[in-house]
């Protein structure tokens, strides 16, 4: 790819994304949903379990991530293609790729921002300290690439029904949330569910998160890191391939 | 990689085949665009019109055959083939939450104009399709014939050497229609290509320097709308009317001619079907003058491109 061709690509990356900030993220709804629905779930969980604020804040913010950047790719994107939107994008001279990321940054973008505001209460009201800011951002930062370009991944599906997708999305995301290690600690958990943990990505997106804030870590920080690359790349090519196949 | 566009034609398109499962949309067809031609490409619905045009601009795969764009392979170069086209497509794509300025610049920045350029484009356009006092406004709020036009302006926006337009007048009212027309008009005259689809015959006739019919995946005609309509001289025409009102029964009495075939009453006027428009002219004068009627008015009509395309699509 030709230089001209790499500054178009992320000229339009960062155009995707501030129109779909401006679109679906900054309305007064997604926010709402974006804070409100990790939090309460959590709260249905975590209430009357005598948990330490050392699980219970990376445990927070772990789902605040993955609520927030998988949700509004898997509506927009089917209704874009309602719309006749969608096909605005394909058929401008830019890579699949470029899409992809550009509609993955508005998740990330709109997950950091959800996070802050957790991270913000936590040290105001828990004192809760960031022992390792860098990574704790970096994990961040990864964790809602990861979780953004997953719930991409499943709007690949050519349907312009967001039903659709928000069903089969829940059907892995609520289930990620009992075998990460985000109520109960992994090493907490029998042998089967250490095994199954390996697979979610939010088991090593958890991890880094306690890491970042002082707590005991599973793993290491460079298996979280490869394993949170791993997935991203993963995600994006099952996404890549489930639009060709689907391409007519 | 510009250079590649010299002396090359706009679309070239050799055998070019799309099958979905058992069914065969689009049959193996060729066809050639000129460079600055306003190229209309008309069939019924189903016809595997729309297949076409998804193929060329790189949302479809095709299954067999190949096309170019300004020598650009649609497979193998479709992102340089795809800087050359601009596409308005049938329903007006714009984005309802955002305001018409936004639109305009989103669609530029996807095409790598930005900054200054992309400013003066935006406002440039806007100004020319009578939108810029409204810039600022969500597009929600415009009329059908506003997005059409905004839609149009997104397709020109980096400055396309093709473009494709989806039933441009489609459902619009007779002022927005003609606006659309004669910025039809205008942009042909600055040199670019068009590949027009639309129902609407009529404008496919007097916008079109040639026209392709397509129906059931094949091409069964291509060529002027002129040459085309001569291909069936038997539907030629002659109009009459007579100063006083006259008896269809009586009318249907020239049906003993030979050469005379249907006729119509299209209101005070009879519209009758020949293949031989001299020597029905020269009955219909001996029949007036038997009748004592006046002839008030009368001409002869070719076949309309409309008749060309009916009796081409039910016929193959």
């Amino acid at each position: 790819m030709s230089k001209k061709n790499i500054k178009n690509n992320l000229l339009a990356v960062w155009a995707i994304t501030k129109k779909d900030v401006k679109i679906y993220y900054l309305k007064p709804s997604t926010l709402m949903f974006g804070i409100m629905f990790p939090l309460f779930m959590f709260f249905a969980f975590a209430v009357g379990r005598n948990m330490a604020p050392a699980i219970l804040i990376p445990g927070l913010i772990s789902l605040m991530v993955l609520f927030s950047a998988s949700s509004i790719g898997p509506v927009a994107i089917p209704t874009e293609r309602r719309v006749k939107t969608f096909e605005r994008l394909v058929s401008a001279p830019i890579s699949f790729y470029s899409i992809i990321l550009g509609k993955a940054l508005g998740g990330v973008l709109f997950s950091l921002f959800v996070s802050l505001i957790v991270l913000l209460a936590a040290w105001t009201f828990l004192g809760v300290v960031i022992a390792n800011p860098l990574i704790l951002a970096l994990g961040l930062a990864l964790a809602s690439l990861c979780f953004s370009i997953l719930g991409i991944m499943f709007a690949m599906f050519p349907t312009e029904n967001p039903g659709d997708v928000m069903m089969m999305l829940n059907f892995i995301r609520l289930p990620l949330m009992f075998i990460s290690g985000v109520f109960i600690p992994l090493e907490n958990l029998p042998s089967w569910g250490k095994l199954i943990s390996l697979f979610s990505p939010l088991t090593y997106a958890n991890d880094l998160f306690r890491l970042g804030l002082g707590a005991d870590i599973y793993f290491n920080f460079t298996v979280n890191l490869i394993m949170l690359l791993l997935f991203v790349g993963i995600f994006s090519f099952v996404g890549i391939k489930v639009n060709d196949k689907f391409k007519k | 990689m510009d250079t590649k566009n010299k002396n090359q034609k706009a679309i070239e398109v050799s055998n070019l085949i799309k099958r979905f499962r058992e069914l065969t949309a689009v049959d193996c067809i060729s066809f050639v665009v000129e460079k600055g031609e306003v190229f209309g490409f008309l069939g019924p619905n189903g016809a595997g019109r729309t297949t076409t045009i998804r193929m060329l601009i790189g949302l479809a795969k095709p299954t067999g055959g190949r096309a170019k764009i300004f020598g650009f392979d649609i497979q193998t170069e479709i992102i340089e083939a795809k800087r050359k086209m601009g596409i308005v497509p049938e329903t007006s794509n714009v984005y309802d939450d955002l305001s018409a300025w936004d639109n305009l610049i989103f669609t530029a920045q996807l095409y790598g104009v930005s900054g200054s350029a992309a400013n003066r484009k935006t406002e440039e356009f806007l100004k020319m399709f009578g939108l810029f006092d409204r810039r600022n406004y969500k597009v929600r709020d415009f009329s059908k014939g506003m997005k059409r036009k905004l839609a149009i302006a997104m397709g020109l926006v980096n400055d396309p050497q093709l473009l494709f337009l989806d039933e441009p007048t489609s459902g619009l009212d007779v002022e927005s229609s003609s606006t659309i027309k004669k910025t039809i008009n205008n942009l042909s005259k600055q040199g670019i290509t068009i590949f027009l689809t639309t129902h609407n015959i009529e404008e496919a006739n007097k916008n079109c320097d040639r026209v392709a019919i397509i129906n059931h995946g094949k091409i069964v005609a291509i060529d002027t709308p002129e040459k085309l309509k001569n291909t069936i001289q038997s539907v030629q025409s002659v109009e009459v009317s007579f100063d006083k009102t006259v008896p269809f029964q009586e009318m249907s009495s020239l049906k003993e001619f030979s050469f005379i075939g249907k006729i119509e009453k299209l209101g005070d006027k009879y519209k009758i079907f020949t293949n031989k428009p001299e020597e029905t002219l020269s009955i219909l004068w001996d029949w007036s003058r038997r009748n004592k009627l006046k002839i008030v008015s009368l001409n002869t009509f070719g076949p309309s491109l409309e008749e060309v395309f009916i009796k081409l699509t039910k016929e193959k």
